[in-house]
């Protein structure tokens, strides 16, 4: 199976010294905090398209369909779902600050439990959009909100998906750093980029948590 | 600090890689994910999203001609993205990170299935999108010309007017797809870490995921075809998108899965050039092809989103019968020209900028000059991705747009044709006074610049509403856009591969096939193209297959021309084939005597790319100075003694020992998502 036209002598062993290990370790620190605000990017354009839907429909008013007799999704399963995503971004804020204070279990709770909470908040999504008192296709606002439920249900298990694998992560860290002054404080290359993601995370919890009360004013208030 | 070494741990790298063959419990490379995994995936998932669609709308209405609703469709094409992600292992890495693992390394193959897996090297990822690119490029030229001969005459036809439109959306949905990476793909991934210093890519599993699924793209708008094809041309407007048949599923799904393939590439790749960049490569040292994929970047990351959105919002309309797209229900067909064009402009020049980052590259290699006001190169490149976001409204003067707004957009129109001056003017300045090396790349950019000349002030012509409103929906815009980017992306994109092939594959290319390829494409370019902007002025609409008698001598010119230009296609692949396996002819370690970081590595490049991180020392354009110092010291100098990183930075042997005794946390290196 070997490809016996590339030279062996192509593929010499890697000898890395231990400062071009700490400039690539600086360097992928950076590409974390990098990437987690592109992530926000990505989201706000995806979001502020769906943005752009609900104000262009609702000024249009094609038909006098925005939103016929002011039909508004049951608001009390969107408080729900909009307090069950504030509590998870809170608790990975929480969750944060106690781990920087060196409090790996308070993290811990506060990680699982937002957990818990965001997986609420996509339980209680899709389980309002089985039971809406309005067609899809039967209003622009109908349409939006069937449109922005989807998306809220996606922004949200990623936002769980990535605090679940912090947390999975720190349940095979924790220990094995014990000795080198705790996972607040350890230099090792794996912890510190650690700290970078977790923060990254939270950050993304903040952002998910402005998104949701943007678009629960928007189809709930206003 | 002494620079001492540190072996890796375990077999880290393919000189170290054992054999595998023959050791019981080993796995064949067949049986590790890899393409035939993913085919089986693509077909499973197909046919168990069928089912699960079928499950859940099996009452609903068939669409016409095909025994398939449109949810089912839809899930048929989900599924199978997935199964096809899944069978490349695209899923393996997520799964172990919510165990809270890192998974070991890929480890790097000598063996020819590396092309045909999911791989941390962006090298053979890059190759893997050539030869990506290149399918797209030939699926849709094939289609190209399938739309030529039908064109021939003006009333005797070939095909059936539902055929030719289908044929045509097609053709047009799958160039676009392809241009979109036409050079981020295969030259960015390739080269980008190279030319930085860098040794690897910041995400190197987004990077292959980047590309699988850009070939899912490919296989799911493939099947629009068996699915009646879809008639809507490759913009999809409004209110035909909704009533189109299921062939329509097959280009807001593929086009929604290419647009996530698009800002994977792009997040990765923006995250690697302000990251990874080499100690001392200060911005202004940053090679201005770099610079070009850097701003591409960014209207990948941030423009894309609204395309899938917007595909996202069609599939709804066409599933769960919401009404985004349905004036009649409160939607508006307006809504879907806005979000579309809200990408569909900065896609443009997603196409655009690297194909100048190409051109901006090479000549001053072939005119032994500095490349000409480079800030001005780096900030026009910069101004052009701004503006591209304000402009999407001059696609709807015709339609969809308040009278009183079109002259503002006419004017951000208008604007944006300064940077892009800004890029021209560089180049020409670069030639100014040049003993210019006619070289193929050469060749290349030249006719690029012609080209792009001829398309780029037709551009400003029809920035200008009057001009705009005439020709709308003509054969002229047609003329336009395939001077722009066949003419401007695929010309750099060509000379860009004749430039860095030799650096890829390590052989030459045959320079009297790659000189006859050169002048057959450009005539026939010109040939195919020029007449149409005759005929669109006459009167000629697009995508429609009948036109007037008095148009068929323009119209045969360009068919013919058009057939003579694949054929040109076919010179290229030739040489390609003929020049790197049958006749190879090893090439020099810097055949054209360049000063960029890309060449100064080892050929062929190790899998690391350097054997020490470089340290840059200077600009890579110093061309015409006989004594100006090499661009970077690539093994003396000491991360530490530049300032790169501190003393206390450095990370001890202790610490580069993993803490936990999983077998991917053994890999000393950093973990990589």
């Amino acid at each position: 199976m070997a490809d016996k036209l590339v030279p062996a002598e192509s593929f010499p062993t890697l000898r890395e010294t231990p400062e071009e290990i700490a400039y690539e370790l600086r360097s992928h620190e950076g590409a974390l905090w990098s990437g987690s605000r592109m992530l926000m990017g990505i989201w706000a354009f995806a979001f502020a398209a769906l943005g752009f839907a609900y104000f262009y429909l609702r000024s249009a008013n094609n038909a006098d369909l925005w939103r016929p007799a002011h039909i508004t999704a049951p608001s009390g399963v969107g408080a729900a779902v909009f307090a069950f995503s504030l509590a998870s971004a809170f608790l990975a804020t929480y969750g944060l600050w106690r781990f920087r204070s060196g409090s790996g279990l308070d993290w811990e709770v506060a990680g699982w439990t937002g957990v818990l909470c965001s997986l609420t908040a996509v339980s209680l999504q899709i389980w309002q959009l089985t039971d809406l008192p309005f067609f899809p296709g039967s209003s622009g606002y109908a349409s939006c909100f069937v449109g922005w439920a989807g998306m809220n249900i996606v922004l949200l298990l990623c936002g769980a998906y990535w605090l679940e694998t912090l947390l999975a992560r720190h349940l095979r860290l924790r220990r094995a750093v014990v000795e080198d002054g705790g996972l607040a404080r350890s230099t090792l290359p794996a912890v510190r980029l650690f700290r970078v993601n977790l923060e990254g995370c939270t950050y993304f919890w903040v952002f998910i948590a402005f998104v949701a009360l943007f678009f629960w004013m928007l189809f709930y208030v206003v | 600090m002494a620079t001492s070494t540190l072996d890796t741990d375990g077999p880290s790298y393919p000189g170290e890689v054992p054999e595998s063959h023959g050791i019981i419990g080993a796995r064949s490379d067949w049986l590790k994910p890899n393409l035939v995994w993913a085919v089986a995936g693509a077909v499973g998932g197909w046919f168990f999203g069928r089912y699960v669609g079928d499950l859940i709308a099996g009452n609903w209405t068939v669409s016409q001609d095909t025994t398939m609703n449109n949810v089912s469709v839809v899930f048929a094409m989900s599924f199978g993205v997935l199964g096809w992600i899944a069978g490349i292992g695209g899923l393996t890495y997520p799964f172990l990170k919510m165990l809270g693992r890192e998974p070991a390394p890929v480890l790097p193959s000598r063996s020819w299935v590396r092309y045909f897996r999911m791989t941390e090297d962006h090298k053979v990822v890059g190759l893997q999108y050539l030869v990506g690119v290149l399918v797209f490029l030939f699926t849709g030229g094939l289609l190209a010309m399938a739309i030529r001969t039908e064109l021939l005459s003006p009333t005797s036809h070939v095909f059936g007017p539902g055929t030719y439109i289908a044929i045509v959306s097609e053709h047009g949905t799958m160039m676009m797809m392809m241009a979109s990476s036409a050079v981020v793909g295969p030259l960015g991934n390739w080269l980008v870490p190279l030319m930085i210093g860098s040794r690897r890519m910041a995400f190197p599993r987004i990077e292959a995921f980047s590309f699988w699924i850009f070939m899912a793209g490919y296989l799911v708008i493939m099947t629009a075809l068996p699915l009646g094809g879809f008639p809507t041309g490759w913009t999809a407007y409004a209110p035909l998108q909704t009533q189109a048949n299921p062939g329509m599923d097959a280009y807001l799904v593929g086009f929604a899965v290419i647009g996530i393939g698009m800002i994977a590439a792009g997040f990765n790749l923006a995250a690697t050039i302000i990251n990874y960049r080499a100690p001392r490569m200060t911005w202004s040292r940053v090679p201005i092809f770099v610079w070009s994929i850097l701003a591409t970047t960014a209207l990948l990351v941030l423009a894309t989103p609204t395309l899938v959105v917007a595909g996202y919002l069609g599939v709804l309309d066409r599933t769960v019968q919401t009404a985004f797209y349905v004036t009649e229900h409160g939607g508006s067909s307006f809504l879907w020209e806005n979000l579309f064009w809200f990408f569909g402009h900065p896609e443009v020049y997603i196409m655009a900028l690297p194909g100048f980052g190409i051109v901006m590259e090479m000549m001053p290699v072939f005119t032994r000059k500095p490349l000409f006001a480079y800030r001005v190169a780096a900030a026009g490149m910069i101004g052009v991705a701004l503006l591209s976001f304000f402009v999407w409204q001059h696609h709807l003067f015709q339609s969809g747009i308040n009278p009183d707004m079109r002259p503002l957009f006419m004017l951000t129109t208008e604007l944006i044709s300064i940077p892009t001056g800004f890029l021209f003017l560089v180049t020409l300045g670069t030639l100014w006074r040049a003993k210019i090396r006619f070289e193929v790349p050469m060749l290349f950019c030249l006719g690029m610049l012609f080209n792009f000349l001829i398309g780029g002030i037709t551009g400003v012509f029809l920035s200008d509403v009057p001009v705009d409103v005439t020709v709308h929906g003509s054969f002229f815009v047609m003329a336009h856009f395939h001077y722009t980017i066949m003419g401007g992306l695929i010309f750099a994109l060509f000379g860009g591969l004749y430039y860095w092939l030799p650096k890829m594959t390590g052989k030459v290319l045959n320079q009297r096939l790659a000189k006859i390829h050169f002048w057959t494409f450009f005539v026939f370019f010109n040939c195919t193209f020029f007449p149409l902007f005759l005929v669109g002025l006459l009167g000629m609409p697009r995508r429609v297959f009948e036109y007037a008698h008095n148009l068929q001598t323009l119209n045969d010119i360009s068919s013919v021309s058009a057939f003579l230009l694949g054929a040109s296609f076919l010179i290229f692949i030739f040489n390609f084939v003929w020049s790197v396996y049958i006749d190879p002819v090893k090439a020099p370690d810097n055949p054209w005597n360049s000063r960029g970081l890309e060449w100064q590595t080892a050929s062929p490049v190790p899998w690391f790319n350097f054997e020490r991180i470089p340290v840059v020392l200077t600009d890579p354009y110093r061309y015409s100075e006989p004594d100006a110092p090499p661009v970077a010291d690539l093994g003396v100098a000491s991360l530490v003694s530049v300032g790169a990183i501190s003393y206390g930075e450095a990370v001890s042997p202790r610490d580069v020992e993993s803490p936990l005794d999983q077998p991917g946390d053994l890999d000393p290196r950093p973990p990589i998502l």
